[in-house]
C-alpha cells in the first residue's frame, strides 16, 4: 500500500509545526487559528462544558508549543497529533473529575445526530468536502459507528465497550476494524 | 504485509484503545514499519474526518488572549530556549568557506522568506477581516434570534416545551427523521416520524424519554409507521419526566420492552 500523496495544507502545516518547535509565535498563532474550532469542537463534544473545553483547548495547545520538537510526521498529520492530544486530554478531564456517569450518560450520544447549523469538518474542508465526509460517517454501519463512537469520544476501554453492548470482546474489535477500514476507504480522495 | 490483526492494532490504535503494554509493542512495530506508519496516517485522518462530524463549536476569544499571555510569562521567566550545541567538529581549513556558504545561503532565505512572509501576513489580513465581518454578522443574527426565542417564550410559554429533533442512526435508512415535542406541564407529547421503515406485525417500534433523575430510560409507548414511512402520534410517559433530556426510538418485539435494547436504536436527538 502506498502513502497518499500528501496535500498542500498539511505541507503548510509542516511548516507552522516546525516554526513552533524553533519557538516562532507567529506560527504557533497560524495553527491556533486553523485548527482551534476543531479542537475545541471535540474537547465540547466530550465533555459538554464550554468552561472545561476551553480549558482542555488551552492546555492542548500549551502543549503543542512545548512539544512541537517531538512531534513526528512519520506517524501523522499534525492535526491528527493535536486531535488525539485534545481527545486524551478532554478524557483524561473526566476520569480526573470522576465524571464516569456523565461520560455513560454520553454513550449513546456520541452516535452522531446530523446536527443542522454544520459540522467542525466545514472549517478544516470546507462547506462542499463536509458533504461527503459526513455522509461517508453517516452511511457506516450503525453497530460499527457505535463502537468506534463510544471508544473514542466517551473513553470506553475494548472490555467496558464490550460490556455495555453485550458482545464479546472479539467481535468489538472486529467491528472497530471493520469501521476503520471501511471508513478510510470511503474518505480516500475526500480529505 | 499488514495482516488483519495488524490492521486491528492500528484502528484501536487511533481511537486510544490499546492498552499500556499493547500501546508500547505496537509503537515498536510503527517505528520500524513504513507500510503501518502509512495505513497509520490513513487511518488517523478518517478518525479526524470522524471527530470533525462533531457540531460546530467557537471557543471564545479570551483563549487566545489567555494562551499568548501564558507564552509572554513564560518569555520572561526564560529569554530563549536552550540551545543545542552541535556535535558535528569542522576542521579548521573549512571553517572560512562553510562561514561564507552558510552566509549566502542565510541571505537567500532571508530574501525569500521576506517574500513569502509578506504573501501570508497579506493573506492572513484579508482571512481576518472576512471573519471579523462574518463575526459581525453572526453577532446580528444572534441578536436576532435570541429576540425571537425571548418573545416566543413570554408568548406561548415555549420554556415549558422541549423540542427535540431525532436523527436516524440506521444506515440503510439514513433519510429518517423524527421530531419530538414534549409538554413538562402536562406530562405529554407529539411525535411526528418521517420516512421510517415500516416493520413487520411481530415488531415494534417503542419510543422513549432520556430523564437524568432514572437510571432506565423511560418508554412513552410502541408506535408503528404507515406504508410512507409516516406517523403522527401524541403520547405519555409511563413515569413523571422532570427532565425530557433526549428521545430515542428501538426496534422491540410486538408490544415492547421494559428496558430499550441498545443495539436495535434507530432514532436518537435530544
Amino acid at each position: 500500500m502506498g502513502a497518499k500523496e500528501i496535500q498542500p495544507e498539511t505541507n503548510q502545516d509542516l511548516e507552522l509545526m516546525q516554526g513552533i518547535s524553533q519557538g516562532d509565535r507567529w506560527a504557533f498563532a497560524c495553527f491556533y487559528d486553523q485548527y482551534s474550532k476543531l479542537l475545541f469542537a471535540v474537547a465540547y463534544r466530550i465533555l459538554n462544558d464550554q468552561k472545561e473545553a476551553e480549558d482542555v483547548l488551552q492546555e492542548v495547545f500549551l502543549q503543542i508549543w512545548d512539544k512541537a520538537g517531538s512531534y513526528n510526521p512519520a506517524l501523522g498529520k499534525p492535526v491528527s497529533w493535536a486531535v488525539t492530544l485534545t481527545r486524551n486530554k478532554a478524557i483524561d478531564y473526566i476520569r480526573a473529575h470522576q465524571r464516569r456517569t456523565k461520560l455513560l450518560e454520553h454513550a449513546a450520544t456520541e452516535m452522531l445526530a446530523n446536527a443542522p447549523g454544520g459540522t467542525a469538518n466545514s472549517t478544516m474542508h470546507g462547506r462542499q468536502n463536509e458533504e461527503l465526509i459526513n455522509s461517508a460517517v453517516a452511511e457506516l454501519p450503525g453497530e460499527q459507528r457505535l463502537a468506534i463512537e463510544m471508544a473514542f469520544f466517551s473513553g470506553f476501554t475494548q472490555n467496558e465497550i464490550s460490556e455495555t453492548l453485550k458482545e464479546p470482546l472479539g467481535t468489538i474489535k472486529a467491528r472497530i476494524r471493520r469501521g476503520m477500514l471501511k471508513l478510510r476507504e470511503r474518505l480516500e480522495g475526500c480529505v | 504485509m499488514i495482516n488483519e490483526h495488524l490492521e486491528e492494532l492500528a484502528s484501536l490504535h487511533v481511537l486510544g484503545l490499546l492498552t499500556p503494554p499493547e500501546e508500547k509493542a505496537f509503537a515498536a512495530t510503527l517505528a520500524r514499519d513504513p507500510e503501518l506508519q502509512a495505513l497509520v496516517t490513513n487511518l488517523l485522518t478518517a478518525r479526524d474526518a470522524l471527530a470533525g462530524t462533531v457540531p460546530a463549536a467557537t471557543p471564545s476569544p479570551q483563549v487566545k488572549q489567555r494562551i499568548m499571555a501564558e507564552l509572554d510569562s513564560r518569555a520572561k521567566k526564560t529569554a530563549s530556549r536552550p540551545v543545542v550545541k552541535s556535535a558535528w567538529s569542522f576542521p579548521t581549513f573549512w571553517l572560512p568557506w562553510a562561514m561564507a556558504t552558510a552566509a549566502v545561503v542565510v541571505c537567500v532565505n532571508q530574501t525569500l522568506d521576506k517574500y513569502d512572509l509578506r504573501a501570508m501576513v497579506e493573506r492572513q489580513n484579508t482571512r481576518i477581516a472576512e471573519l471579523d465581518q462574518l463575526a459581525d454578522e453572526l453577532r446580528g443574527a444572534t441578536n436576532q434570534l435570541s429576540q425571537t426565542v425571548a418573545s416566543l417564550q413570554s408568548a406561548t410559554k415555549l420554556a415549558d416545551v422541549r423540542i427535540a429533533l431525532l436523527s436516524s442512526l440506521l444506515s440503510d435508512d439514513p433519510k429518517a427523521v423524527a421530531v419530538s415535542l414534549w409538554d413538562n406541564q402536562q406530562q405529554s407529547g407529539v411525535f411526528v416520524v418521517q420516512n421510517l421503515k415500516p416493520l413487520p406485525a411481530d415488531r415494534d417500534y417503542q419510543l422513549w424519554v432520556i430523564d437524568p433523575k432514572y437510571k432506565i430510560p423511560v418508554s412513552a409507548g410502541v408506535f408503528q409507521v404507515d406504508p410512507s414511512g409516516n406517523v403522527r402520534l401524541h403520547f405519555k410517559t409511563d413515569k413523571a419526566i422532570v427532565t425530557a433530556d433526549k428521545f430515542a426510538v428501538t426496534l422491540e418485539p410486538k408490544g415492547g420492552l421494559p428496558v430499550p435494547t441498545l443495539k436495535n436504536l434507530v432514532l436518537l436527538g435530544g
